[in-house]
């Protein structure tokens, strides 16, 4: 399946998206969606960047410090290889 | 989950109870419960718990000093290793010791956070952020490869860039004046960050970061080049953004494209209130504010912070400049302040008045 890892926000305002193909099941990607989804009602971080992960037509706001040791290596796979978006 | 330390008040209280015994009588059970409520929370969101935070916790955390004599500077620098949690993070600096640091990032943060406490202080006599002593907490090599700064209610922290479009985001004082007057503001007017009001947010913070480098290189307002992060955005011929000519920070990057910030409200942007959407343009309609007071401060002449200086801080620390403010109310509020400090028919009113003319607010 899928995913994307986007970035958006920050001094400068950029859009950077990354994608790569896991082989997660629909089930553990919800369950790790569940463990890392952002705290809503979180205050806006001045300059501070916001993190999405889309799967399909799903979008999730993520708190990437959330994310657990044995998927560290995915997400930063993906930070590495995040692109702007014009 | 409790094996790091070994007083219960750390470990077994339910967070309801913990409450209320930050609100005791007996000052060590409440700064005992202060400290265990921050590590659990800490865990959820630490930011979100020191915006919530009351001055008396705030000051057991450490983050307000306590310290009621003459006001001093009081500043920590670390490394943050390249991590994203801060929990590991080093300290190499603390300005009661003052020891000597090596690192360049290390130098420019603490240069730039004298330099910032100086200019609140022996301008304004405002003491630090909170103007209550606040240490100055700053973190810099925060993740990898990060093309950011931010404020996040308790510190600036700093990302390396990532060497190819970004350098250090500690290379521009402008950007560390910046990130500490989005401090400043918070203990102010503390403007929703969000279409006008976040415009105004970040156009003061671009307004004190650019003040607080021309000061310190002594720079009058006709020899500064009224750019924010020259250093930070590479190629020579690029700025992070531009207070002379919002719009042509960078113009045609390869990789960025074209400044997109305007300069009137005529060009005002309408985007949508997301984080995609800059909070609705909040770095990009800034330009139009920040273009207001380039004009009054050009035709002000001298020291940008000798005039025009004194009359923002008169609105950004103005108890009536509400939390929702529009680009209009700062206008009105400039104009009243400029005649308060030179006089109704001065030609510092005029100055004001001629600035927002030019952005056409």
């Amino acid at each position: 399946m899928k995913i994307r890892l986007v970035r958006s926000g920050g001094f400068i305002p950029l859009i950077k998206k990354a994608e790569t193909e896991t082989e997660m099941s629909e089930q553990e990607l919800t369950g790790l969606l569940d463990l890392i989804q952002a705290d809503p009602s979180a205050p806006r971080i001045k300059d501070g960047n916001s993190w999405e992960l889309e799967i399909g037509e799903r979008t999730t706001a993520i708190d990437p410090e959330k994310v657990p040791d044995e998927y560290k290596e995915l997400f930063d796979k993906l930070k590495d290889n995040l692109k702007i978006v014009k | 989950m409790c094996k790091n330390h070994f007083n219960p008040i750390h470990c077994i209280i339910p967070p309801h109870m913990l409450d209320k015994l930050m609100l005791s009588d007996n000052k060590e059970i409440a700064d005992l419960a202060v400290n265990s409520s921050f590590r659990s929370n800490r865990y959820r969101s630490d930011r979100a718990f020191f915006q919530a935070s009351t001055d008396h916790a705030k000051t057991v955390l450490g983050v307000i000093s306590g310290v009621t004599g003459p006001a001093v500077l009081q500043m920590s620098v670390y490394d943050n290793k390249h991590r994203t949690d801060f929990t590991h993070a080093k300290l190499l600096y603390d300005s009661t010791t003052n020891q000597a640091v090596t690192s360049k990032d290390a130098k420019n943060v603490i240069a730039g956070g004298k330099a910032s406490w100086d200019f609140y202080f022996q301008l304004f006599g405002r003491n630090s952020i909170d103007n209550k002593g606040m240490t100055i907490s700053q973190y810099i090599h925060y993740d990898r490869k990060m093309e950011n700064a931010y404020w996040d209610g308790r510190r600036m922290v700093y990302g390396d860039g990532d060497g190819v479009i970004f350098a250090s985001f500690t290379s521009d004082m402008d950007v560390i004046g910046h990130e500490l007057t989005h401090g400043v503001t918070e203990h102010e007017a503390n403007l929703e960050y969000s279409k006008q009001s976040g415009a105004l947010n970040e156009s003061f913070s671009d307004i004190f970061g650019i003040m607080i480098k021309q000061r310190f290189l002594n720079q009058d307002v006709k020899t500064a080049d009224w750019l924010i992060g020259e250093n930070v955005l590479k190629g020579k011929q690029y700025a992070l953004r531009s207070m002379k000519a919002p719009g042509t920070g960078y113009v045609n990057h390869p990789l960025l494209g074209t400044d997109p910030q305007p300069a009137t409200m005529d060009k005002y942007v309408d985007l949508p209130d997301t984080s995609q959407g800059d909070y609705g343009g909040v770095h990009i309609n800034s330009g139009i504010p920040n273009f207001a007071f380039y004009v009054a401060a050009y035709n002000m002449g001298g020291y940008s912070w000798d005039k025009a200086g004194r009359i923002w801080y008169a609105v950004l620390t103005d108890e009536s400049l509400a939390q929702d403010a529009q680009f209009v109310d700062v206008k009105n509020l400039s104009i009243v302040h400029a005649e308060k400090l030179f006089g109704l028919n001065s030609p510092e009113v005029t100055a004001v008045k001629q600035g927002w003319i030019a952005a056409k607010v």
